[in-house]
């Protein structure tokens, strides 16, 4: 039972050590907000590790807009995007970008990743 | 019932009895099996009869439970220490351990890593949660140590097989939105029902046990045995299924390995990582043997084992879209 304990603390222990040290996700969006139009077509940028980075972003309705996913050395459930009111599930790679089309009607667009603990929203504002 | 001479006791003067062939008492339960012939009698005619010949001893029989005061005083420690668990659980998510890994390359060594992080993560709201309840479940009825066994070779032998075909075949067994949202369902319900029965305070909610695979039944002698052999042995074998992100992102990396060595020994490896915190949390029901302390050991775990199914219902209707979000770690 000691050693039980010894462990737990050494595991817990060590990751919260690990984790204060260490800075977050580097590979995120541009500076400047995450939202941009680039030829017609806007584009939300997202940082998918251990959550979404924005959480709540704010975009323009009514233009063809992308919802772009950084990802560098995500292997926790962010990797899973799944957004109920567009039937969509998609697996992200663990390092890289992937591009996904949304429909930008005016309204919050909910998504979240495939366990529900990671939410993330874009406000469609027309 | 405190010490094993009150089990003696109890034993002998019962089996003495007229149309009795065996008794069992056990002190973790506080509850004796008695089989014999008794006839056309009623449950409750052969438990009075019996009751008066263990009445000199200041014991009695009865075929509910009891519920004693001493059962809801035991939630005075059980409940701080699963409030204590679940801050515990919440701060280590809320540290962000998931953004300890930095790479994108995944050796043997990075997968067994992944394994002991996910083990801490929200994962072990799923995983974690089945653990507890299931091996304080079988510790209950005096199995402790086998079940556990059987339940490690068969997570960590399932994800080396079914690793190493995603590997070879080049595809993962995904479930799909709504594979993933009834079996998400289904396993936090049976937590809820298991979880609520360890609290040992709702004789109601036995009648739902033996709907799941028969924990409780022991009608039959054979179908208990191979029931304590199959069931956590099919239990591991799942784990491979249930929703967690980092079990599937390892297995998305398996496909990509293309060969069924790398992909089993990739899964087997995170399978080993999560070993560690997965067996301190089973063999947590170790250290109950015999012990006054039993019922807040069950209480507490109990209580744990229905956050964490809490947890994983809700989280299933966030995903398939019945509820917003409700959670942010």
């Amino acid at each position: 039972m000691h050693i039980a304990l010894v462990i737990t603390t050494v595991l817990i222990g060590g990751a919260m050590l690990l984790t204060l040290n260490k800075p977050s996700a580097q590979n995120g969006p541009p500076a400047g907000g995450n939202v941009t139009i680039v030829g017609g077509q806007q584009i939300i940028d997202i940082t998918a590790k251990g959550g979404y980075i924005p959480r709540t972003s704010t975009a323009k309705a009514g233009i063809p807009t992308i919802l772009r996913f950084h990802t560098s050395g995500t292997f926790d459930c962010s990797s899973y995007i799944r957004i109920p009111s567009m039937g969509l599930s998609k697996n992200l790679p663990s390092t890289g970008t992937v591009d996904i089309p949304v429909d930008a009607k005016a309204g919050p667009l909910i998504g979240m990743c495939g366990m529900g603990m990671y939410p993330f929203q874009v406000n469609f504002q027309s | 019932m405190h010490c094993t001479a009150c089990i003696l006791l109890t034993e002998s003067e019962l089996m003495d009895a007229e149309g009795v062939s065996r008794a069992k008492p056990s002190l973790t339960t506080h509850t004796v099996e008695v089989c014999g012939d008794f006839g056309d009698r009623t449950k409750e005619d052969i438990c009075r009869k019996l009751s008066q010949r263990l009445e000199k001893h200041g014991y009695s029989l009865s075929v509910e439970k009891l519920q004693q005061e001493k059962n809801w005083s035991e939630f005075s420690i059980a409940l701080p220490i699963a409030i204590g668990f679940a801050v515990l659980f919440v701060l280590l998510q809320k540290l962000g351990i998931v953004n300890l890994i930095n790479t994108s390359t995944v050796s043997y060594g990075t997968a067994f890593m992944i394994g002991v992080i996910a083990s801490l993560s929200t994962c072990m709201a799923v995983v974690g949660g089945l653990v507890l309840s299931m091996s304080a479940t079988f510790a209950r009825e005096g199995d402790k140590v086998r079940p556990q066994i059987l339940f490690h070779t068969g997570r960590t032998v399932s994800f080396f097989i079914l690793g190493g075909v995603i590997g070879a075949l080049g595809s993962a067994f995904t479930l799909g939105a709504t594979g993933t949202f009834v079996l998400g369902l289904l396993v936090g319900l049976v937590m809820l029902i298991l979880g609520i029965n360890l609290l040992d305070v709702f004789p109601w909610a036995k009648r739902f046990q033996p709907a799941m695979p028969k924990f409780l039944g022991k009608h039959a002698l054979g179908v208990s045995e191979l029931n304590h052999w199959l069931t956590p042995l099919l239990v591991g074998v799942a784990t491979f299924f249930l929703p967690c992100g980092f079990t599937q992102a390892m297995q998305l990396y398996s496909l990509t390995t293309g060969s069924f060595l790398a992909g089993g020994l990739t899964m087997f490896s995170f399978a080993l990582g999560t070993l560690p915190v997965l067996a301190l949390i089973g063999f947590s029901s170790f250290s109950i043997k015999n012990s006054a302390k039993a019922g807040i050991f069950f209480k507490s775990a109990g209580l744990i084992v229905i956050l964490f199914a809490l947890f994983n219902i809700t989280n299933s209707l966030v995903v398939i879209g019945v509820i917003p979000p409700v959670f942010n770690f």
